[in-house]
C-alpha cells in the first residue's frame, strides 16, 4: 500500500496547550483510520490540521504524491445552516464547485455524477427537496453525496454517525467500504468504541498528552484506554469482559 | 384617480424618484437576501449607523456632495467592518458584540460632530433622505453602486452560497475565506450609502431587510429568494411613492418602508414557510413543522 500522507514527529496544540507530541505515522491509501479520544483530546484539531486549517506546533507533514487538490471533508453539524434555501441536489453539487469556478454551470456529465452520488447515498428520490424538509439522517446522506462528489484521495469524516439511525449508519458504512476498495484513505473520528471500529484497519487514540497509533487490535487495549483517560478502569473491565454484553444479549 | 397618476408622471422629480428606486431595489435586494441568510440582519442596521461619522465629517469638511458622502462613508464603514472582524478574531467578544460597541461609538461621534457643526446641517433629510429631490450626481451614485453590486454578485454568488450554508466546509475549500466576508461587507456599505441619499440613515436598511425577510417566507431556493426579494423591493418603492404623491402629507421614505413592512406581514401570515403552513391541509404540505427543525437544532 502506498501512503498518501506521512506525519513525522508531530506535535499538535494551541499556544498555551500541547495536546500531544512525537506522533509519527503514515496514512495509507485503501486504509480506514479511526481517531478516538476523550472530549478535548484533539480529535477535531487533528482533522483540521490534516485539512491545513491549523499548523502543527512541530514536526512535518509530507504529502507523498503532492497535496491533493481536494480533501473530502464532512464536519460536525454544529455550524451547518439547515434553514438555508437550497435543494439536496445543489448541496451535493457543492462538492464539485471548485472544478467549475465562479461562473460556469454544471455540464451534463457533472449533472449525471450528481445524480449517481445522490443515488449511492440513497437520497435521489428527494433530490429536489429543500434542506429544511430533511430529517437528520437524510441530511447526513446528502452530505455524504457531497463528499462523493469531491472525488478525493483522502476523506476526513468528523463524527459522521453522531445523529443517524442504525440503518443509515450501515448504509453510510457501505459507502466507506467502497472508498476503501477504490484505494482512498478514510479518516473517521468516532466518539465511542462502537461497531464502527469493525470497519477500521488502524486506530489513533488521543488523550493524556499522548497519541498512540497502530492497528485497532494493538492500540485499543483496556490498559491503554484507561491510561489515556478514555475510560475508567471499571468501565474498561465491564466493556472487555468475556463474553461481551452484545454476545450475552445474543444468547438470551 | 387615473388623472392624478398621469399628473404624477408628468413631474420630472417623480419620474426620477421611480427610476432611482427601481435601480436601488435591484442593487439592495441581493445584499439584503444574504444579510438575512447570514444572520446579519441587525448588523446591517448597525452598519447604517456606523457610517454616520464618515458622512458627517465629509459633509462638514466638503459640503453635501456625493463624493464627500461616498469617501467619508466608505472609510467609516470599512474601518468599522475591519475593526469588528479583528476584535472578533483576537479577543473574547463575538462579532455582534464587537460591532455593537464600535457602531455606538461611531454613532456618538457622528452626532457629536453634527451638533457641533450647528444648524447648517439639514437634519431631516439626513435622517429620512430626500427621495423627491434627487440630483444627477446622486443618480450616478445609485447607478454606479448598482453596477458594482450586480457585477460583484455575478462572481461572489457561489462562494457566498457555500460560505453561508456551510462555513466550515467553505474554509476547507479556499485559502482566503475572509475575502468573501469582507467583500460582502464592502458591498453592504456601498449600498447603504446609495440608499442613504434616498431613504436616509434611519430607513436605508428597511428596503434591504424587509423585502428579503418577506421573500424568505415563500422561497425554498436561493434563486427564488433573490428574484422575489427584488420584486417585493421594487413594488414597495412604486406603491410607496404613489401613496406619498396621492396623500401629500405622507413622507415618501417611511411610506416605502411601510409598504415593504406590509409585504412582510402578509407573507408571514400567508407564506408557505410562515404561518401559511398551518392554514393548509397537512397532507398537501411535505414540510416538516418548524418546531421539528428547532428541536433538532437544539439537540445538536
Amino acid at each position: 500500500m502506498s501512503s498518501v500522507l506521512e506525519l513525522r514527529n508531530l506535535a499538535l496544540g494551541y499556544r498555551d496547550l500541547t495536546l500531544f507530541r512525537g506522533l509519527s505515522m503514515d496514512i495509507e491509501s485503501g486504509s480506514t483510520l479511526a481517531v478516538l479520544g476523550a472530549n478535548g483530546s484533539g480529535k477535531s484539531t487533528f482533522v483540521k490540521m490534516l485539512l491545513g486549517l491549523i499548523d502543527p506546533l512541530a514536526g512535518n507533514l509530507n504529502w507523498t504524491q503532492g497535496k491533493p487538490r481536494e480533501i473530502g471533508y464532512l464536519a460536525q453539524m454544529t455550524e451547518f445552516d439547515r434553514r438555508f434555501p437550497i435543494r439536496v441536489r445543489d448541496l451535493a453539487a457543492m462538492g464539485a464547485w471548485r472544478g467549475f469556478g465562479l461562473r460556469r454551470g454544471l455540464d451534463a456529465a457533472a449533472q449525471k455524477r450528481v445524480s449517481a452520488a445522490l443515488d449511492e447515498a440513497g437520497v435521489l428520490d428527494i433530490a429536489d427537496r429543500p434542506l429544511h424538509q430533511l430529517s437528520g439522517g437524510q441530511l447526513q446522506r446528502a452530505l455524504f453525496a457531497r463528499v462523493i462528489m469531491q472525488d478525493a484521495p483522502l476523506i476526513l469524516l468528523d463524527e459522521p454517525f453522531a445523529a443517524v439511525d442504525q440503518s443509515t449508519e450501515a448504509h453510510l458504512l457501505s459507502i466507506i467500504r467502497r472508498w476503501r476498495a477504490e484505494g482512498r484513505a478514510v479518516v473517521l473520528v468516532v466518539h465511542d468504541l462502537s461497531s464502527v471500529l469493525d470497519h477500521c484497519s488502524h486506530a489513533l487514540l488521543l488523550g493524556g498528552q499522548e497519541a498512540a497509533y497502530g492497528t485497532v487490535k494493538d492500540v485499543l487495549t483496556p490498559a491503554r484506554l484507561v491510561a489515556q483517560g478514555y475510560m475508567s478502569e471499571s468501565q474498561a473491565s465491564w466493556m472487555f469482559r468475556s463474553p461481551t454484553p452484545m454476545q450475552e444479549a445474543a444468547h438470551v | 384617480m387615473f388623472e392624478l397618476l398621469q399628473e404624477m408622471w408628468s413631474f420630472a422629480f417623480m419620474r426620477r424618484a421611480f427610476v432611482v428606486t427601481t435601480v436601488l431595489s435591484a442593487s439592495v435586494a441581493p445584499v439584503g437576501a444574504f444579510l438575512v441568510l447570514r444572520r446579519l440582519s441587525l448588523a446591517g442596521e448597525a452598519m447604517a449607523h456606523a457610517i454616520t461619522p464618515g458622512i458627517v465629517i465629509g459633509f462638514v469638511s466638503a459640503g453635501l456632495s456625493v463624493m464627500s458622502l461616498l469617501i467619508g462613508g466608505l472609510i467609516a464603514g470599512v474601518g468599522v467592518a475591519i475593526l469588528t472582524a479583528f476584535l472578533a478574531r483576537r479577543t473574547i467578544l463575538r462579532s455582534d458584540a464587537s460591532l455593537a460597541s464600535l457602531y455606538l461609538i461611531a454613532l456618538a461621534v457622528g452626532i457629536f460632530i453634527l451638533s457641533a457643526a450647528g444648524s447648517a446641517v439639514p437634519l431631516k433629510s439626513f435622517l429620512f433622505g430626500s427621495i423627491l429631490g434627487i440630483d444627477d450626481p446622486s443618480m450616478l451614485l445609485v447607478g454606479g453602486v448598482a453596477t458594482v453590486t450586480l457585477v460583484s454578485f455575478a462572481f461572489l454568488l457561489r462562494p457566498l452560497i457555500v460560505s453561508t450554508c456551510d462555513p466550515v466546509f467553505f474554509e476547507t475549500q479556499t485559502r482566503r475565506p475572509w475575502l468573501v466576508d469582507q467583500g460582502f461587507m464592502l458591498l453592504l456599505v456601498l449600498n447603504l450609502l446609495a440608499a442613504f441619499k434616498t431613504l436616509g440613515t434611519l430607513m436605508a436598511v428597511g428596503l434591504m431587510i424587509l423585502p428579503a425577510t418577506a421573500a424568505r417566507y415563500w422561497a425554498s431556493t436561493i434563486t427564488a429568494q433573490l428574484i422575489l426579494g427584488f420584486i417585493f423591493a421594487v413594488s414597495s418603492c412604486w406603491i410607496g411613492l404613489t401613496l406619498s404623491y396621492l396623500f401629500p402629507e405622507t413622507p415618501s421614505g417611511p411610506a416605502i418602508v411601510l409598504v415593504a413592512g406590509g409585504f412582510f406581514l402578509v407573507s408571514a401570515v400567508v407564506g408557505p414557510l410562515g404561518f401559511g403552513r398551518q392554514l393548509r391541509k397537512p397532507s398537501v404540505s411535505k414540510d416538516a413543522p418548524v418546531a421539528t427543525i428547532q428541536q433538532e437544532e437544539k439537540a445538536q
